[in-house]
């Protein structure tokens, strides 16, 4: 490593490539990629191994088939969650990307009232496990639901199901909204609003500015969040499961765990089928993703440097965005949490019940009666806390890895750190189960924790990576190239240079990787065992055992673990988004 | 409050016990404190369930209790996770369950004759009736009815079926009410609720069939867990449950009054959770231990009182008893004899085209 002091200015190397083989390889740079690809491509190997198996891959009766594909594809069942998929992904599309734009636009470019508190309340979808969110509608507007009695009693009949295709596709749209809102509202941020003010001068509504001026300034984003959607639709699970399931609504993710049981012993072979189908519909998205990724980028480096950014007056109309607003906070957040929230303080509700006899506080005390349950939450916590930290320092060093450079490990990572995205949650956390059962040497560790962290830093990885690298990005060149002129080398600019300066960067992606590990539930199904509990799993697993009462009340801890997280991010004043 | 007192008082009779006597039964044989002493010695077993924590605790807490230094971990899991652990598990080598105890009936027998599992000859045996246990390998451990769910509040008694043809015939007789509102297993995700419904087209032959075309006419609702039922009846948004665990019925109809549950007359399935010993079982002398306990008068009473399943030992008296149960239904009674028997179905081509005609009669 310390033979690296070249003097080859970074930026220049990348466009010099002649040059850079005179750099010695640097060891550690090689060794974290080396270890990326191995944990990226190992569980993703055996996957595809075991679709083309007739048998668990572990049995010794297995031989080379093609029976698994054969009969997926003859299944009509995989046909109808293809097209559910497809109508679910395309709804999200048509609902989030729209909405997500003007809520970006109101947010940045306008004096929408409200604004500062408003901006965490937009984001909580993101963090709350879906499992909650589905069961919270269930309970708060599902028919006999309580919300839907009211309604029922004021105006006669409920016009919404949340069971249907529409409903499920609608709710997935919401509560995806965020997402789009994230990218688009950082491309506006990194727009100067110059442009805007200019056509406000030239007298244009701000209608008018949104639609001729900004929508297409922000276009490359809003299609990389279109994208994205419409690839997450495929992954949607925990809502299609809890809504979807009791009417026979199947999506890909769901018929896949479907496939567990349909042949009463573990069809691991067709599972793993689905899921190599599902890779082969997202990993095009992904490589789409990634061609807009870079115009993206080019867009917004043309336009350089922010000036002065201006809001836009939207005068006595203003309150009816906030309406609006409200109205989807209302919808997407405050009905299911509501739903959720009385469900854990009641034993009994729906049609003729009255809630004041119903409520109770047992559902909690007998949570923390059963220690299986208490360690999830501390199993949770310290997975989240810790296990974030850890997974921010793996993220940091793979970033750090493809820092300035563009040979061909970088790009190799760059595609490497997306894949995991595209493996539904459920079977990579099967696959790793499998990795730590029979890899050896890592049998000791499979009933630990570090089987579960693993799996959730995996599993996150593009989500880490772009936290990581937005952070990275914002370091000027110019300083890293000031160290490297004065002799440090590479090891020692990232050491006493980059690091430093990306520290709030760091602590943001901490606390964002805090609560999307305590919102995870698919990828810890299969990796549960006394002692690694952990509070999302359990709930997949307590609502398949039927045991509600207490996937309500644990649903509650849940939310209110990521709610403390999301406080303390505001608190330290994390930025939500780069 | 209850469980508490009761912990209290066998902690202290068990403690009492310890000090003068022997914690088992006296007709056990002579070598059987050679078995205590190793089970201690290995300290430690690893039960894998498909039973809540919640109720199998009382049992793990008195088991503890009578046999201090052996530390029970308990596992709850669904029964298709606690087969593929087990089995994955199995085959890498690695620690895995002591006990198995599932209510899968045909996936443990699926574990004896794959040669999973170890021989045991308890000397429970004589006290336990002739159908619930196969080839000293699996234990049948409890008498759980399976029965018929429904809404206190929104079904009048006179509605209530109390028979398979009553159900059709409540259905058929106002099928605007009962549009979207029978619920019950889909046997595609519940492997439990699949060997309901073969068995209730051995007990109730064609008849069946009809029964749950009638249902799927109803736009029947399908859930994977009993629990899961039991929570959309209760809010009145379905308003029969059909094949459901009685024990589970049982213990929610004490808390929550919207929940009534009957034996159907005319025939009632019996469904006993099924117990096996890991052939490389880590604590075997514990495992063994363990199922003689569960077997015992002792451990089955408390199985019966505490934990709201059912016992089947005929000197086990209570609500939810095989002796109750008898005196009530007689021989409309029909246990799923444990055997290989339940093995039909999972057979491939047999178990499809059971669903098929299952898809075929709910029109799905």
């Amino acid at each position: 490593m310390t033979a690296v002091s070249s003097s080859a200015p970074p930026m220049a190397a990348s466009s010099a490539p002649t040059r850079r083989r005179a750099a010695s390889p640097d060891v550690l740079r090689w060794l974290v990629l080396g270890l990326t690809t191995l944990v990226v491509a190992v569980p993703l190997a055996l996957i595809v191994y075991q679709s083309l198996l007739n048998a668990p891959f572990f049995m010794p009766n297995k031989a080379l088939s093609l029976d698994a594909y054969r009969f997926v594809f003859a299944d009509p069942d995989f046909w109808s969650a293809l097209r559910n998929s497809v109508v679910i992904a395309s709804g999200m599309l048509l609902i989030s990307v729209p909405l997500g734009a003007v809520l970006a636009f109101l947010m940045t470019r306008t004096d929408l009232p409200g604004r500062r508190w408003l901006e965490p309340m937009l984001l909580t979808p993101v963090f709350i496990s879906p499992m909650v969110l589905g069961f919270g509608y269930v309970v708060a507007a599902g028919p006999v639901g309580f919300y839907s009695a009211w309604w029922q009693q004021w105006f006669g009949s409920v016009p919404w199901n949340p069971y249907s295709m529409l409903g499920i596709a609608a709710i997935a749209g919401l509560t995806h909204v965020p997402h789009v809102y994230l990218y688009c509202s950082s491309a506006l941020r990194n727009l100067g609003s110059d442009v805007e003010e200019a056509a406000r001068v030239a007298g244009a509504g701000p209608l008018r500015v949104a639609y001729d001026v900004s929508l297409p300034m922000i276009m490359p984003s809003l299609l990389f969040a279109a994208v994205l959607v419409f690839f997450l639709g495929f992954e949607v699970f925990g809502l299609p499961l809890v809504l979807g399931d009791p009417e026979g609504h199947l999506v890909l993710t769901t018929y896949l765990y479907k496939l567990t049981n349909k042949l009463g012993i573990p069809s691991y072979h067709l599972m793993a089928v689905v899921a190599v189908l599902i890779i082969l519909v997202t990993v095009p998205l992904v490589l789409l993703q990634r061609r807009l990724l870079r115009n993206t980028k080019r867009f917004v480096a043309v336009k350089g440097k922010a000036s002065r950014q201006q809001t836009l007056p939207l005068g006595h109309w203003r309150w009816l965005p906030f309406g609006l607003v409200m109205l989807w906070l209302l919808v997407t957040v405050f009905v299911p949490l509501s739903g959720i929230t009385l469900r854990a303080f009641v034993n009994q509700w729906g049609e003729g019940v009255s809630l004041w006899q119903a409520l109770t506080i047992e559902n909690f005390t007998t949570l923390f009666e059963q220690d299986n349950l208490v360690r999830a939450m501390v199993n949770s916590f310290g997975v989240g806390l810790l296990g974030g930290a850890a997974a921010v320092f793996c993220y940091t060093a793979i970033g750090l890895a493809g820092h300035r450079r563009n040979d061909w490990g970088v790009k190799l990572a760059d595609y490497l750190v997306l894949v995991p995205r595209a493996v539904p949650g459920l079977l990579a956390g099967l696959a790793f189960l499998w990795v730590f059962l029979f890899m050896p040497g890592l049998k000791e560790f499979k009933n630990s924790m570090i089987c579960i962290w693993l799996a959730y830093t995996v599993v996150w990885l593009a989500y880490g990576m772009r936290l990581i690298q937005g952070a990275l990005l914002q370091v000027g060149p110019e300083l890293e190239e000031a160290a490297r002129s004065v002799g440090a080398s590479r090891a020692q600019t990232s050491r006493h240079v980059t690091l430093p300066l990306i520290r709030h960067g760091l602590l943001a992606s901490w606390l964002l990787v805090f609560m999307i590990f305590e919102r995870e539930y698919s990828t810890g199904v299969y990796l549960l065992s006394p002692g690694t509990e952990v509070i999302g799993s359990l709930l997949v697993s307590l609502w398949a055992a039927g045991a509600v009462e207490q996937v309500a009340a644990l649903s509650v801890v849940n939310v209110l673990m990521v709610g403390a997280g999301l406080a303390l991010a505001l608190r330290f004043g994390v930025k939500l988004h780069d | 409050m209850k469980t508490a007192t009761y912990f209290a008082a066998a902690t202290a009779l068990a403690l009492s016990l310890s000090a003068f006597a022997k914690p088992y039964p006296d007709h056990y044989p002579s070598s059987y404190a050679n078995l205590v002493a190793a089970a201690k010695k290995e300290g430690k077993l690893i039960i894998y369930a498909a039973t809540d924590t919640a109720a199998a605790r009382p049992l793990l807490k008195d088991f503890e209790a009578l046999y201090p230094g052996i530390k029970v971990e308990y596992n709850d899991m669904n029964t298709t996770e606690l087969y593929n652990r087990f089995i994955s598990e199995s085959a890498a080598g690695s620690t895995s369950a002591d006990v198995l105890w599932s209510s899968a009936m045909d996936l443990q027998i699926k574990l004896v004759n794959d040669g999973f599992t170890a021989s045991y000859s308890s000397p429970e045996i004589p006290k336990l009736p002739s159908w619930s246990y196969y080839q000293n390998q699996a234990y049948g451990t409890t008498y759980e009815p399976v029965v018929f769910v429904y809404n206190k509040r929104l079904l009048s008694a006179a509605e209530v079926p109390h028979t398979h043809a009553d159900l059709a015939k409540l259905i058929k007789g106002n099928p605007e009410k009962f549009k979207g509102k029978i619920t019950t297993y889909d046997i595609e995700k519940s492997g439990v609720g699949f060997t309901y419904l073969t068995q209730d087209v051995r007990a109730g032959g064609a008849a069946t069939w009809d029964i749950v075309r009638t249902m799927g006419s109803s736009g029947l609702r399908l859930q994977s867990s009993t629990g899961t039922m039991l929570e959309r009846i209760s809010s009145g948004e379905n308003l029969i449950g059909y094949n459901m665990i009685g024990s589970y019925a049982y213990a929610k109809a004490k808390k929550d009054p919207a929940i009534g549950y009957v034996y159907p007359k005319d025939y009632t399935l019996v469904m006993s959770r099924l117990m096996t010993i890991a052939k490389n079982a880590k604590n075997p002398n514990a495992a063994r231990l363990w199922v003689d306990y569960l077997l015992s008068k002792r451990g089955q009473t408390l199985l019966a009182q505490e934990s709201d399943l059912y016992s089947l030992r005929a000197d086990v008296t209570g609500e939810t008893t095989i002796s109750e149960l008898t005196k009530l239904l007689g021989n409309s009674l029909k246990p799923i004899q444990v055997g290989p028997g339940l093995l039909v179905y999972l057979d491939q081509a047999k178990r499809l085209e059971f669903l098929k005609q299952w898809r075929q009669a709910i029109q799905r």
